[in-house]
């Protein structure tokens, strides 16, 4: 049975978007400002052209969806941290990644939030095995679960070239009997939920946000095209923190006026 | 304020840091143990801008007390001088940036009074 979200102070849509997040564990968007997306998008072109040393005109079909005829399996690795090594020496990208996301945030997680420090990429080619990141939720490994994932395509995503998400009321039904369920090691995991996942279908131009408690995935990418997407987490400035820190994993990105006075506020004192 | 780990690690993350920044890693000081103390840092800003920066650990071995925090990094960047945090990847070289490492540090000491954890 969904759970019923319910805030009167909260417009129709509004409630319909948090009630598809607590019900599906994710809310798929159109991105909030098309000029940040085309800002990043144009950061893409301009580094993997430059890192492959490509002159003249190439298609974005080309550069994204079939890259993995230009790059040879062995130098992905290497080329993916190049890559996001470099994003993240852009400045402003972090800022044009929250714009995309930023009216769902707010009604999602909040206006004063931190943003992870560092934006992240999957680059998936067809049938490689070499990307693959087993069935876990960020929460088994230190991520709180005050936080949500912002998840951003670079190219359209679906089937196996996406990724999977548990639903959260069959999330509810694998923790109910989690230790008999994951078995011995993580596939053991995936082969005891994979009926149940959801495959995320989602185009260029949309972003999603996902709850990063439920378990989720991917799998080897058999479509025909290499998966693009970025991802980051938020959280409110003032929920709980697990083992990412503010600092070093996060940090604040929209304190507000009032909240800084009241850091910096001191009683007088009577000496 | 409790950001710490053992001394070889720190000199690891420091190494990495001055590596990847292309800087000219010289030898690290070590702070003394006694609470409070920040006598080596102050020698080390004595010595600016003979050194043109110094890579701390983390934002988090400034003072916790801000006037004191301020102090001491006001006396850097008189001397024109910068202060690299490796853990965080943030630097303090102006205002900007010094604005930048204190929200981080307000949001860390207001922490104290918001909740922890989800078991009561």
């Amino acid at each position: 049975m969904d759970n019923q979200f319910t805030n009167s102070f909260l417009s129709k849509e509004e409630s319909s978007i948090s009630q598809s997040y607590i019900n599906k564990g994710y809310y798929i968007g159109r991105v909030a400002d098309q000029n940040s997306l085309d800002f990043i998008q144009k950061t893409f072109i301009d580094i993997i052209t430059n890192e492959l040393n490509i002159k003249g005109k190439v298609s974005t079909e080309e550069l994204f969806n079939q890259i993995h005829n230009i790059i040879e399996i062995n130098d992905l690795n290497d080329f993916r941290l190049n890559i996001i090594r470099k994003i993240n020496e852009v400045h402003d990208f972090r800022k044009h990644y929250y714009q995309i996301a930023k009216p769902y945030l707010d009604l999602l997680v909040g206006n004063e939030l931190v943003m992870q420090t560092k934006v992240n990429l999957s680059i998936q080619f067809p049938d490689d095995d070499s990307s693959l990141l087993p069935t876990h939720a960020d929460t088994w490994s230190g991520d709180s679960p005050f936080e949500v994932v912002v998840w951003i395509p670079l190219v359209d995503c679906y089937k196996t070239k996406s990724m999977y998400i548990l639903p959260p009321n069959e999330n509810d039904k694998l923790n109910l009997n989690f230790q008999a369920l994951a078995g011995s090691r993580s596939e053991d995991l995936f082969q005891a939920i994979k009926n149940n996942v959801e495959w995320i279908s989602i185009d260029y131009g949309n972003v999603l946000i996902f709850n990063n408690g439920l378990p989720h995935g991917n799998r080897v990418n058999l479509e025909k095209e290499t998966r693009w997407t970025m991802n980051c987490r938020f959280k409110g400035v003032y929920t709980p923190y697990w083992d990412k820190k503010i600092g070093s994993f996060f940090e604040p990105i929209t304190l507000r006026a009032a909240s800084i006075s009241g850091m910096n506020y001191k009683l007088p004192e009577l000496k | 304020m409790g950001e710490s780990c053992h001394q070889s690690t720190q000199n690891l993350v420091l190494r990495d840091y001055c590596q990847r920044m292309n800087y000219k890693y010289l030898l690290s000081g070590t702070e003394y143990s006694i609470n409070n103390s920040y006598l080596m840092f102050q020698q080390l800003i004595d010595e600016m801008p003979v050194i043109n920066g110094i890579v701390a650990y983390s934002i988090f071995q400034l003072p916790e007390n801000q006037e004191k925090r301020f102090q001491i990094i006001n006396r850097i960047l008189e001397k024109n001088g910068e202060i690299h945090f490796a853990l965080e990847n943030l630097k303090i070289s102006n205002e900007m940036e010094l604005a930048r490492v204190e929200n981080i540090w307000l949001v860390r000491q207001t922490l104290k009074n918001c909740i922890v954890s989800l078991v009561s």
